[in-house]
């Protein structure tokens, strides 16, 4: 079985336990086994180091990644944000004197950056390692006649040149579109597919504005697809989707109801045929409904069964 | 607009320092502010706005805005740009000289204290839902790990962000 270092960041960990559980559950059986990297902090967010100094910045990610490196291991991260912080961080080590100035700082905690190992986010894991056939043999529940939107979120598609891992045209991605369709669900296009949820530093600075750009994107998905539910490979976008429905609805801004909300792997793992208490148990939005439709023993798939 | 030579200087060494050392290949024309969520929702100082105020010699004069704050950091600026310019590090650079002035948000403040006191950002006691899930209430992060915690203490103590007295 292929190790990886479970990179888990922030939110997954200590305010949506259920998407690491999704993703220890789901990996083992698809033969890939997560590694602990013990220890690991923040990468750190946008809004803290990377803020206020690029080497700082460096150090803290390079303090992770080095954790993943004595393991001989490389990285996987399910959170967006971290995927991109740490790409970011490691492209600038890449020149010499930066690198030099940042293992001078990381050896007063006696650890050295080496470069060793890759950064890949969880959707890149499933799709170019797992596969896409893999991932369809080890279904319990077809998701045939379920229509899904998708949302990649920013931190995986731009900018391209620090990414392990790319998509063909960042601006159209189809990772994530190939991973939902792998379920039996439909996939249908929107005309905002690339665009931002507002999630992140813009939220935080001034939630209108934030609002704003979601509910442009949250109506050309209800227009356009009327998906059953949406699915994201990126933790903060699945927070803004979660939370930030609900407060449309409550204001009258929106006349539908909101659209229940998943991470990729939380919905791989209910097709998967895990516990819901376990893989999809924290929301706002009221996910029940759709849990008993993607559970539904008419879906079963009979040899698996 | 009064351009001084001095002021156009200061601002572009500044920026440069912090970061956004494309700065001086920008030829504005605009396709970063084209592409970029921030400027669509309606800050005025970001991408291509930020980087001809800069040009212009701007920097004190503009440091309360809080636009690079609004920046989502998701470079669809750095993609596109033709020249080369990295806009998002320039909008970052800009962050970083209002960050070493404290010209930012007391909201922003929560976050440096939580990563240096815990190593997450983001910090809320997970124990309770991760019981729930079925999960060890502890995760193998440095939330409740102090050498890891004084890892990370030392690292932003050996910098410029521990010399701004926040911790």
């Amino acid at each position: 079985m292929e190790k990886i270092g479970l990179y888990l960041g922030c939110n997954i960990p200590l305010k949506a336990p259920d998407i690491e559980q999704s993703i220890r559950q789901i990996l083992p059986p698809l033969g890939v086994e997560p590694v602990d990297l013990e220890g690991a902090a923040c990468c750190p967010a946008w809004g803290t180091a990377p803020s206020f100094d690029l080497d700082t910045w460096c150090a803290v990610s390079s303090r992770n990644i080095t954790l993943a490196e004595e393991q001989g291991l490389d990285i996987m991260t399910g959170c967006n944000s971290c995927f991109g912080v740490l790409s970011e961080a490691k492209h600038f080590m890449e020149d010499g004197e930066r690198r030099r100035t940042v293992n001078q700082k990381l050896a007063k905690i006696n650890r050295s950056f080496e470069g060793t190992s890759d950064i890949y986010h969880i959707a890149h894991v499933l799709h170019k390692k797992v596969g896409m056939e893999k991932i369809r043999e080890g279904l319990k529940f077809d998701l045939g006649g379920l229509k899904i939107a998708v949302q990649t979120g920013c931190h995986s598609l731009w900018p391209s040149d620090v990414y392990a891992v790319k998509e063909e045209n960042p601006y159209q991605p189809t990772i994530l579109k190939d991973l939902c369709e792998a379920t039996g669900a439909e996939v249908p296009h929107y005309s905002r597919l690339g665009a931002c949820c507002g999630m992140g530093g813009m939220r935080s600075t001034d939630m209108e504005k934030s609002l704003k750009l979601f509910k442009e994107k949250l109506v050309s998905i209800k227009e356009e697809t009327d998906a059953d539910m949406i699915v994201t490979t990126c933790s903060s976008c699945f927070l803004q989707f979660d939370m930030s429905q609900p407060i449309l609805r409550e204001r009258g801004e929106i006349d539908f109801e909101p659209l229940p909300t998943f991470y990729y792997t939380q919905l791989l793992a209910l097709a998967m045929g895990c516990d819901p208490s376990q893989v999809a148990a924290l929301s706002q939005i009221d996910r029940s409904a759709i849990i008993a439709r993607i559970q539904d023993e008419q879906r079963l798939i009979k040899e698996v069964a | 607009m009064l351009v001084e030579q001095k002021k156009i200087d200061e601002a572009v060494a500044t920026i440069i320092g912090f970061g956004g050392t494309g700065i001086l290949n920008c030829v504005q024309c605009g396709a970063c502010s084209a592409v970029c969520p921030g400027v669509k929702a309606g800050f005025p100082l970001l991408c291509r706005n930020l980087i001809r105020s800069l040009l212009n010699g701007q920097l004190e004069e503009i440091i309360e805005d809080s636009s690079s704050w609004g920046c989502q950091a998701c470079n669809r600026c750095t993609e596109v740009c033709p020249q080369g310019v990295r806009p998002q590090e320039v909008v970052f650079a800009f962050r970083r000289y209002q960050a070493n002035e404290l010209a930012f948000s007391t909201s922003a403040v929560t976050s440096q204290m939580n990563l240096y006191e815990t190593g997450h950002a983001v910090f809320t006691d997970p124990k309770e839902l991760r019981r729930q899930v079925g999960l060890p209430e502890v995760p193998p992060t440095s939330a409740f790990n102090k050498q890891a915690q004084e890892e990370i203490q030392a690292l932003i103590d050996n910098g410029p962000m521990g010399e701004l007295g926040l911790f």
